[in-house]
Parts: C-alpha cells; sequence; structure tokens
C-alpha cells in the first residue's frame, strides 16, 4: 500500500467534500440538534453568572466564591475599574470587600458592603449572586440562618435530560460523518464510475478504501469533539477523551466501509444504512432511559464505542474504567476487516460485470 | 525485433458460466494502433478490462510492456491508459482539478493539465466543472485524461461514440499523434470507418473470437471485389456496369468504357471493413 497514493485519494475527498450535501449534512446535523435540544432543554446561552471582585482584606466571603462552581468569578484591583466593568456588561454584579470587613462583620459593625448590579445583566443572575453574597456574609458572621430549610429532591434521580441526549447527538455526529459519508462516498464512486478510473491507475483498491475511511475518522472526530465541547461535556482528561473520540470514529468509518462496499448503488445504501439503523442507534436509548436494564445495551456493536466517551467526557472517568469497552470495540473492528476484504473483491468483480 | 508492447496469448474470461472471451491471441507493438472491432458483446470490452487490470484471465496470458498483467504492479499501472466508454469523471470538479488529481496519482509533480487540455480543445474552459460541459467536451476531457501519464499503452474503448464529425475527427487527429509519439494504441470500435482510418492493423472479434486480424489494405483485397463500378448516359437515362478487373480483357475494356465520352462516374467495387466482417460472421458490426 502507498501512503502517499492513499493521502492524494484523501485530498480529493476532503476537496470534494463541501461540494456534497452529505458532506454538509454531516456536518450541520450535529450542530442544528444540539441547538435544538439545549433550547428545548438545556442552558446553551445560559451562562454561568459573572461577578468581579475587588478584595482588600483577604475576605473569606473571596475565597468561598472562588470554590463555587456556578459562579464565574474574576478577582480585580481597582474598584473603579470594577464599576467601569460592571457598567460595561462585562460582569453582572461586582463586589468590594474593604479591609477588614471580616472582623467588622463578625464584632457586629454591620460595615457598609458595596454591590454594584450591571444594568443589562439577567435578572436570575442578579438573584443568584445577591443572595450567595449575603448567605457568605452570614457564615463569615457565623449566625445561623433564621429559618430551618427542609429540602426534598423530587423527580428521578440522574443526570438531567439535557445531559442523557448527548449520547444521542454524539451517535448522530459520529456516524453520520464517520459512517455515512464515507460510504456515500465510495458508493457515489461506484455510481459514477470514477472508481474504475482510479482502480486502472496506480491506486489499488485497499488504498481508496483506507482514504475513505480516514475521510470518516476525520470528519466523525471533529464533528464529535465540537458536539461535546457545545454540550459542555469536555470531562476532565482531555487526552483520555481525544483518544476515545479518535477511536470511536474510525470505529465509525470502519462501519461505513463495510456498508459502502456491501452497497451496489445509494438505494441500496440506503436500505443498508435504516436497515442497521437499529445496531448502530438503540444503544443511546440506555443513556436517555436508565431505568431499562442496561446489559442490553451490550448487546450492540456500538454501545462499545460510544460508551468510552459517555464515560469519560459526561462522568469524568479514566482509561481504567473503559478499558474494556475499547478491546471489545477493537475486537469487532479486526473482524469486520476480512469482511471488508471479502466485500471489496466482491465489489470490483461486480464493477467489472457491470 | 522491439517487444510487443501487449501481448495476449490464448486467454479467456467468463461471467458464470457465460464464456465471454474464448482464447484469443495477438500483439500489438509500440506505436501501433491496432483497432479491436466487433459488434456489442462480442467481448472487446471484456478484453480491454483483462488488459488494464480490472479483472484476471481464467486463463491464458496478458503481457503489458512485458509484465504480467494479473500481478497488479503499480509501475505498469502508470503506464498505461485508459479510456473507458462511459463517462466516468469527477463532475464537481473542474477540468483541470481531475487531470491535476490523476497526475498526482502517477506521481507527476508539476503536470502540464492546460497544454493537455489545449490539445482537446478544452483549455479555456480548464476552469469550469466537468458538469457544465457537453458530450462531446466531456469525452474529449476523458481522452486528456488519458494521456495524462504519456502513456506507452493506451486502451480507448470507443472513443468517439456518439459524438459529433467534427468533434471525432479532432479525438482522431489527437490518437495519431499519441501513436506517432510511441504509444501502442488499442482501439475497440464498431465504428468501421475510424477503424479504416486510425488502425494499422484491425481485429475483427466475434462471440469472444479474433476472427481475422491484419492490415485493413490486407482485408480489403483479400475479401473485396477487384471491380469498378461505372454509370454512364444511355440516350436520355442513366446506366451502370460493373468492370471486372482481374480478367484479360479488362484494359480494353475500361478504355472502351472511358473512350466512349459518357462515363459520368467510375466507383471501385473495394469491400468495407464492415462488408469484410459480415461476410466472415454473418452478422454486422453495430448491434
Amino acid at each position: 500500500m502507498s501512503l502517499t497514493r492513499m493521502f492524494k485519494v484523501l485530498r480529493k475527498d476532503l476537496a470534494l467534500g463541501p461540494r456534497s450535501p452529505i458532506f454538509l449534512w454531516a456536518i450541520i446535523l450535529p450542530f442544528a440538534l444540539t441547538l435544538i435540544l439545549q433550547v428545548a432543554f438545556g442552558s446553551l446561552f445560559a451562562a454561568k453568572p459573572r461577578m468581579a471582585v475587588v478584595d482588600q482584606g483577604a475576605s473569606e466571603i473571596t475565597a468561598s466564591l472562588e470554590k463555587m462552581d456556578g459562579i464565574e468569578l474574576t478577582v480585580l484591583d481597582n474598584p473603579d475599574a470594577l464599576k467601569d466593568q460592571v457598567r460595561a456588561n462585562d460582569f453582572d454584579a461586582g463586589l468590594i470587600l474593604p479591609k477588614g470587613f471580616d472582623d467588622a462583620v463578625r464584632s457586629g459593625e454591620k460595615p457598609l458592603l458595596e454591590l454594584y448590579i450591571g444594568g443589562e445583566s439577567l435578572s436570575s443572575n442578579r438573584i443568584i449572586l445577591s443572595v450567595t453574597t449575603l448567605d457568605l456574609v452570614r457564615q463569615v458572621e457565623g449566625t445561623a440562618p433564621p429559618v430551618d430549610v427542609r429540602i426534598e429532591n423530587f423527580g428521578n434521580e440522574g443526570l438531567p435530560i439535557s445531559v442523557r441526549l448527548v449520547p444521542v447527538i454524539m451517535m448522530y455526529a459520529l456516524f453520520i460523518a464517520g459512517a455515512f459519508v464515507p460510504s456515500s462516498s465510495l458508493v457515489e464512486e461506484k455510481e459514477n464510475g470514477t472508481l474504475s478510473a482510479l482502480l486502472v491507475s496506480p491506486v489499488k483498491a485497499s488504498e481508496v478504501l483506507v482514504a475513505k475511511g480516514l475521510l470518516g475518522t476525520i470528519l466523525a472526530f471533529v464533528m464529535a469533539f465540537m458536539t461535546l465541547f457545545l454540550n459542555k461535556a469536555l470531562g476532565g482528561q482531555p487526552l483520555v477523551l481525544v483518544l476515545v473520540i479518535l477511536w470511536a470514529s474510525a470505529f465509525s468509518a470502519v462501519l461505513g466501509i463495510v456498508i459502502g462496499t456491501a452497497a451496489k448503488d445509494s438505494a441500496s445504501m440506503f436500505t443498508l444504512v435504516k436497515g442497521s439503523g437499529i445496531f448502530l442507534f438503540a444503544p443511546v436509548a440506555f443513556y436517555l432511559f436508565p431505568e431499562w436494564p442496561q446489559w442490553i445495551a451490550k448487546l450492540f456493536p456500538t454501545f462499545w464505542a460510544i460508551d468510552p466517551i459517555w464515560q469519560v467526557a459526561v462522568l469524568g472517568k479514566g482509561l481504567d474504567a473503559i478499558w474494556v469497552d475499547l478491546a471489545v470495540s477493537l475486537a469487532i473492528a479486526i473482524a469486520l476487516v476480512p469482511v471488508i476484504g471479502a466485500l471489496s473483491r466482491r465489489m470490483q468483480r461486480k464493477l467489472v460485470a457491470e | 525485433m522491439t517487444e510487443a508492447a501487449i501481448k495476449v496469448e490464448d486467454i479467456t474470461y467468463s461471467y458464470g458460466d457465460l464464456l465471454a472471451v474464448k482464447g484469443i491471441s495477438f500483439e500489438v507493438q509500440p506505436g501501433e494502433i491496432l483497432g479491436f472491432l466487433g459488434p456489442n458483446g462480442a467481448g472487446k470490452s471484456t478484453t480491454i478490462k483483462m488488459l488494464t487490470g480490472q479483472v484476471a484471465p481464467k486463463s491464458g496470458v496478458a503481457q503489458i510492456l512485458g509484465a504480467d498483467i494479473t500481478l497488479d504492479d503499480p509501475a505498469i499501472q502508470a503506464r498505461i491508459g485508459v479510456c473507458f466508454e462511459e463517462k466516468n469523471l469527477y463532475l464537481s470538479m473542474s477540468a483541470k482539478e481531475n487531470l491535476d488529481f490523476y497526475a498526482s496519482l502517477y506521481g507527476i509533480k508539476d503536470p502540464d493539465s492546460i497544454e493537455i487540455l489545449r490539445r482537446v480543445g478544452l483549455a479555456d474552459r480548464a476552469k469550469d466543472r466537468v458538469k457544465t460541459y457537453s458530450k462531446g467536451m466531456r469525452q474529449r476531457m476523458m481522452i486528456s485524461r488519458a494521456f495524462i501519464n504519456k502513456p506507452d499503452v493506451l486502451f480507448l474503448d470507443e472513443p468517439t461514440d456518439g459524438l459529433d464529425p467534427v468533434t471525432s475527427a479532432s479525438i482522431r487527429t489527437t490518437i495519431k499523434e499519441e501513436a506517432a509519439r510511441g504509444a501502442a494504441v488499442l482501439l475497440t470500435t464498431h465504428d468501421m470507418f475510424e477503424a479504416d482510418e486510425l488502425s494499422d492493423r484491425v481485429a475483427f472479434i466475434n462471440d469472444g473470437v479474433i476472427v481475422a486480424i491484419d492490415t485493413p489494405e490486407n482485408l480489403k483485397l483479400k475479401f473485396g471485389k477487384r471491380s469498378v463500378k461505372v454509370r454512364m448516359r444511355d440516350g436520355s437515362g442513366v446506366r451502370e456496369e460493373i468492370v471486372a478487373l482481374d480478367r484479360p480483357d479488362s484494359g480494353d475494356r475500361l478504355k472502351e468504357v472511358v473512350g466512349s465520352g459518357d462515363v459520368l462516374t467510375i466507383h471501385t467495387e473495394e469491400a468495407t471493413l464492415e462488408d469484410i466482417f459480415i461476410q466472415m460472421t454473418g452478422r454486422g458490426l453495430v448491434g
């Protein structure tokens, strides 16, 4: 196999991509799905409340705010700069803590607390920041709240629906870009006869198939990564995340090559995709409905490629939690290689007979 | 003696139970154009598919430039050019992009795609997508693609099929130039005039078998009639007379006819390649 020729074919496919409706669909669909689902269930545009603090005396309040995941905190040096930036809506609120503030609170002096609210800030953010600030002052004061609060959880315990939808969008991103793009590209080459033209040049069939597979892998990787980014589900281990996305993308591309070599034309390719859809997409339903018996999801091959992404990106787990998934999906991919070989030979025989 | 560019010995190929090519043998020398004539389904395209490495012969030997074509050697593939009957171009790419891409597959670093397109009259449309081309332009594009690697062996499958006379003549000129450069050309066609004009030799293939292979001239001499048809004024009308050229009194009779002053036209009774094909196989070249 010549890598040079393979990359020439890949470069041509990448250049032709933006001229193909299926390629564009593969790019647009995950973005569109993310947008629709986030608008319906999530908080794509609901950024964290932004607060600026000028702390002139190493207050406990600043330390507590820094530990809060739900607030985007910026510490500034200059009170005037803080006011200017709140006025310019760079922050939802600005807090100036004078020197000795904590001691003054503890001694019951009731010192002045300067809290500036941006005029364009959302009401929800104003409430969150105001209440949080007062609660922290009370903590510094060391007094108990004036009421007892009883908290009861309603609804099912677990991740919110907006998070459980991530595998659905991820699956689309991976398998439309990773499987559908290379299979349709291959089928298009067959239908237009350009595959025959390639095969009488020095290019070998294996080089064409690897190029198509790489096309799917690259596109699926980019789309899957973007999907996770948009859904704020990048986990805490970037290298492991890149590894699992890359592997799932390659796995999708292998499935795409199987479909592309098996399909005679576009009609039979769509039939194959529709027919195999249940095997491709069934596992994501089990993320949506965690009360279902989860072992059933493991019967579907794509589970073993998508689950590592879920584990790393959403649950924040590491390689030790996913190595079985990776091993099973690798075994499935290796088992598909001879299948692709046989389908490729059959494809070439059919090309000649036509 | 130079080595044959194409050497075929007793090759066969079958589609399932149907034996499409039944043990044919021939050679094509560098710079020679061999016309492969036969009706649809005679085995022409299957022979080209075997010789271009798309399919392996079931038996026999097929060599291109001295190498066994079944070995699928990229070095040999790099020295052949193929013009398919079906127009299989990347329609979303421009003509120049098509040629540049194929040139890159042959390892050609700076292809002179524009010059090649100029040869087939497409230089001024080089940057237009092929999908905007007419049928004739696409066919010229197909020819130019086959030339991109300056091949030593050219396979041209019906290169002028369905084209207007001007485009056909232009393509035939280009094919002759390639042969003059030294390329061995295997040309399949069922156009007898094209085969006659271009071919140094022609092979008649029918039902998977080569029934004759020779120069067009020899075939015509062998199978044609040695006579002329004379049209003469006859009073107020016109009459025709066939004058044989191989009889002892042929010369005297021709002198007499010409001397009468009534001759309107004289035509040789030379057989066309189609006539010869029909004589040999009982069927025409078309259909």
